[in-house]
């Protein structure tokens, strides 16, 4: 067993981290304050491919594995949890499935735009009423003809404000519950599509989420992915991988806060040396630093069974419950370290602090996952 | 022990840095000879042999030629040490006169020392003593590292020609950028070094500029980078400034830049790293944040 | 049309430098390590090369060092080099100048190399020697210190990097060597289907032995940190606090505030 990145992930790993250096982090703040991750990053991150990392070459991807696309996801985040998440949710929930459950001719047509990032992808499968009960959706569909017609509303759509391209999930009855649950692979910038908001949030700013009204939206049928009633059980599978780019998101958060905290501790002096001299904070961060190794680990062994085709829904669970658990741990104890200047937007850990939030709560929140890991325990 | 020096001169004017070679020599107790391409009009102030090539017959830039000419200078003073400086034009000759030699070279001498030379490295954090195994060392020495000697007198002049044509061929010098900011009057400079993070920072250290009544300045990275244009460039490559106060905002201290400010009447850096190089220099060193301190300085200047 | 790019793997520089164990350069322990600055220029320029004359020339790319250097190799590869040759040393730092310019022109000797391409100098050793005495040894035109570069029909064309913000405009015919000053081009980024691409080039691996025939011509006797000068101020501390302090001895010494 050898714990080491390959030569081949360390050039990769260095190559992002350079491009992070100049693209990224000089402008995360901004992107936080502005709400926004201007078009021109998007457009270089798609062409460093960033945006395709792990599918094939035959689609435009970059043909990389798994563990490639966590490392991708985690220097990103690294210094811009909004960035990181959008390639995650890009790629893990709307590349993946389509390429998972998709026709060839699908693949095809979606997945060559979708990996050089000229179109950006989401997933919409959460609504007002059905956010953990995802299998309780309302949004519906119908058959007319050679169309699918779908209406209902999404919300918390992670990407949704690009307009892109959408896996979207519909019900055909809600009486047989999750059985009765369709995918639709949608063309956003169809008639009927609306977008009734972009949220305001606590973190991950320059992230779209946005609630869509979908109103008669006309569907070719041969959009529909997989098979009627085949719908829950993509979405499950989607969600277990895209755990793997969540929990990286978090990973890259918690890392990028870690390694401020610890900078600062040795440059602030008080009572006359480095805090770092001082045992309550080194016990900071020997805590920080062991919560982050840890998840990171899993987290790897969580792609490195995806990669070869193994079962990882337990280690998808458990490395998205811990390294979203260490993101806020990390986040909350840096701030700390840095004392009132950790509350000054200018040492930008503030917002490494809002931003890890919400890794533990979407893509499946952590009461959901101790639910699966439980329930895969009890057998 | 003799050093034969190499001068440089340019478009027949002798090059001032030519004197830190009798410096060096001094330093060393050498006797000394010098090679000079330049022109008859500007000799050094010397009143040792010198080797003098016409430099309107062998170019400003031959190196091929510039070679032969050492070396044939080498043939006849069989010194113990050729020194260039370290110069766009010494460290591209020197590797081409040591290697048809065969001998040792030393770059960017720093001092003398027991037996060898003290060089620096790892970009100037660093030092290390060199020792040549050959009976004949190539040495280009450090810009400014060894105070300008100038030895008097009227050189004993030995004519020097070589054959051949050269596989190089100079096309002429293009001017450096119109400077539009004057750095060399100004009383004050305060510097950007990459240590400020990003382009949009600039104003920062343009204000601390204006609080102060100087000038804005940069490093080369800056420069490069294109966050400032390049009329605001300290260094060998820029403009070498000597203002009463120059301050130097997250600059690591390349000594390059080095070498365009440490002549400053009261240098003052900013730099979170105390083990900058720019520490050697200055006055005072500020272990801070540039982007954090910078500001709360100019606040409390406006008061 | 063959290119050769010779680069060298250094550590970071933020890095703090401790001598190892012989005392005569610095221990590689906890160093990370990257590619020479000046040498991301070259592989630069001479893929811009390659792209310029519409990817014929075959570009190889060549380091010394132990296997980790073929981490900076797989980086010149997918910014675009075709192939690599790891010259397989444990000790690259024991060879001087002369040593290392002796290894890649008994390997370039028989390539018929056109263009060469190196850094100005190692951002670790500095000595700045490399390249054009691999030109001597080749007997290849050289020109070091290049800012720009220009390519046509066998001739090429410079501007060298002179004191004072001075260009010095040069011609020199293939085969030639040209070491690169920072700021020549923008390196570009690796992307990630070029690094995966980079993955199936081959790198051929030559012993160093085969290749150095040459006894070193210095010798390193010490490394050591200089010795802190000691007359500065050093202020540390709380960012107002350093700024008073700043503002008091600034009036105090110079005559710039009143």
């Amino acid at each position: 067993m050898d714990f080491e990145l390959s030569q081949d992930h360390k050039v990769l790993r260095d190559s992002v981290r350079d491009f992070v250096e100049k693209e990224i982090k000089p402008i995360a703040r901004r992107i936080d304050e502005e709400h926004m991750i201007p078009d021109e990053l998007v457009a270089k991150m798609g062409q460093m491919g960033l945006l395709g990392s792990y599918l094939p070459e035959e689609y435009g991807g970059a043909g990389m594995d798994m563990l490639s696309y966590a490392i991708v996801v985690e220097e990103v985040s690294r210094a811009c949890g909004s960035s990181g998440v959008l390639i995650s949710a890009h790629t893990s929930l709307c590349s993946g499935p389509i390429y998972s459950f998709g026709s060839e001719a699908q693949k095809r047509k979606w997945l060559p735009a979708l990996n050089s990032g000229q179109i950006i992808g989401c997933f919409l499968l959460t609504e007002p009423d059905a956010g953990s009960d995802c299998g309780a959706i309302s949004t519906s569909f119908t058959r007319d003809g050679d169309h699918y017609v779908i209406t209902g509303s999404k919300i918390f759509i992670t990407n949704g404000g690009y307009r892109g391209t959408g896996v979207l999930f519909a019900t055909s009855d809600k009486n047989l519950k999750h059985k009765g649950i369709s995918a639709f692979i949608v063309d956003l910038t169809s008639p009927g599509v609306e977008i009734l908001k972009n949220e305001q949030k606590l973190g991950i700013r320059g992230s779209y989420t946005t609630a869509f009204a979908l109103d008669q939206v006309r569907v070719p049928a041969e959009n529909l992915l997989g098979r009627e009633g085949e719908g829950f059980k993509i979405a499950m599978d989607t969600l277990n991988g895209g755990r793997i780019g969540i929990a990286s998101q978090a990973l890259g958060i918690a890392q990028g806060a870690f390694e401020r905290a610890l900078a600062y501790s040795k440059e602030r002096k008080q009572f006359g040396a480095p805090i770092c001299d001082l045992q309550a904070i080194q016990f900071k961060l020997a805590d920080m630093y062991a919560r982050i190794e840890t998840s990171r680990l899993i987290t790897y062994k969580a792609a490195w069974l995806k990669a070869a085709g193994r079962s990882y829904i337990l280690e998808s669970a458990l490395c998205k419950m811990m390294a979203s658990e260490a993101a806020t741990f990390v986040t909350k104890e840096a701030l700390q370290i840095h004392g009132g200047y950790g509350y000054i937007c200018d040492y930008e850990v503030e917002r490494m602090f809002r931003d890890a939030k919400i890794t533990e709560i979407y893509e499946g929140t952590n009461e959901v996952q101790r639910v699966i890991i439980s329930k895969l325990l009890l057998g | 022990m003799k050093a034969l020096l190499i001068g440089e001169s340019k478009e027949g004017k002798l090059l001032e840095s030519s004197y830190e070679l009798f410096g060096f020599a001094a330093k060393l107790g050498a006797e000394t000879a010098m090679l000079l391409i330049g022109g008859e009009a500007d000799l050094p102030s010397y009143g040792g042999t010198l080797y003098l090539a016409d430099s309107g017959k062998y170019g400003e830039y031959n190196p091929d030629l510039h070679k032969k000419l050492v070396l044939a200078a080498v043939e006849r003073e069989k010194p113990d040490y050729v020194v260039f400086l370290h110069s766009s034009y010494g460290w591209d000759l020197a590797p081409r006169v040591a290697a048809s030699l065969k001998v040792a070279q030393l770059s960017e001498v720093i001092s003398v020392v027991e037996g060898g030379f003290e060089l620096p490295c790892c970009s100037q954090k660093m030092r290390r003593t060199v020792k040549p195994a050959t009976p004949v060392a190539v040495l280009t020495l450090q810009a400014g590292a060894f105070a300008a000697v100038n030895p008097g007198g009227t050189p004993q002049l030995q004519r020097i020609d070589v054959e051949g044509a050269g596989g190089v061929t100079f096309l002429g010098y293009e001017a450096a950028e119109a400077k539009g900011v004057d750095l060399a009057k100004a009383e004050v400079i305060v510097s950007a070094g990459r240590g400020i993070g990003k382009m949009e920072n600039i104003p920062v250290i343009a204000a601390l500029a204006k609080a102060l009544g100087g000038e804005l300045g940069a490093s080369r990275p800056v420069v490069d980078s294109g966050w400032v244009p390049h009329g605001h460039q300290v260094g060998t490559t820029g403009q070498t400034v000597s203002p009463k106060l120059y301050v130097a905002c997250g600059i690591s201290g390349a000594i390059q830049h080095l070498a365009g400010m440490k002549k400053s009447g009261f240098i003052v850096a900013i730099n979170k790293d105390k083990d900058a190089p720019i520490g050697e220099v200055a006055d005072v060193l500020v272990v801070a944040d540039v982007m954090q301190f910078v500001p709360t300085l100019t606040a409390k200047l406006a008061k | 049309m063959k290119i050769l790019v010779c680069i060298k793997q250094v550590p970071d520089m933020e890095s703090r430098f401790k001598p190892d164990s012989a005392g005569v350069w610095f221990s590689e322990t906890d160093l990370a390590f990257r590619m020479n600055e000046y040498d991301e220029y070259a592989v630069e320029q001479a893929v811009r090369l390659k792209e310029q004359l519409g990817g014929e020339p075959e570009l190889t790319v060549l380091s010394i060092g132990p296997d980790r250097v073929v981490e900076a190799m797989k980086k010149a590869l997918a910014m675009g080099c075709d192939r690599g040759v790891q010259v397989q040393d444990p000790s690259p730092h024991l060879k001087d100048p002369f040593q290392i310019a002796s290894i890649i022109a008994a390997y370039a000797k028989d390539q018929q190399f056109d263009l060469v391409f190196t850094g100005l100098q190692s951002q670790d050793r500095g000595s700045a020697q490399v390249g054009v005495t691999v030109a001597e040894l080749l007997n290849f035109a050289c020109a070091s210190t290049i800012i720009k570069f220009e390519y046509a029909d066998g001739i090429v064309t410079v501007k060298r990097e002179l004191e004072g913000g001075v260009k010095g405009i040069v011609k020199l015919k293939t085969p030639a060597v040209v070491t690169c000053q920072l700021g020549l081009n923008v390196p570009r980024y690796p992307t990630l289907p070029n690094i995966m691409k980079a993955k199936k080039k081959e790198i051929l691996v030559i012993p160093v032995g085969d290749l150095l025939h040459e006894q070193p011509l210095a010798q390193t006797a010490t490394f050591y940190a200089p010795a802190k000068k000691g007359t500065g101020v050093v202020l540390e501390g709380d960012v107002a606090d350093q700024a008073e302090r700043l503002i008091a001895i600034l009036k105090e010494k110079t005559a710039v505030l009143r």
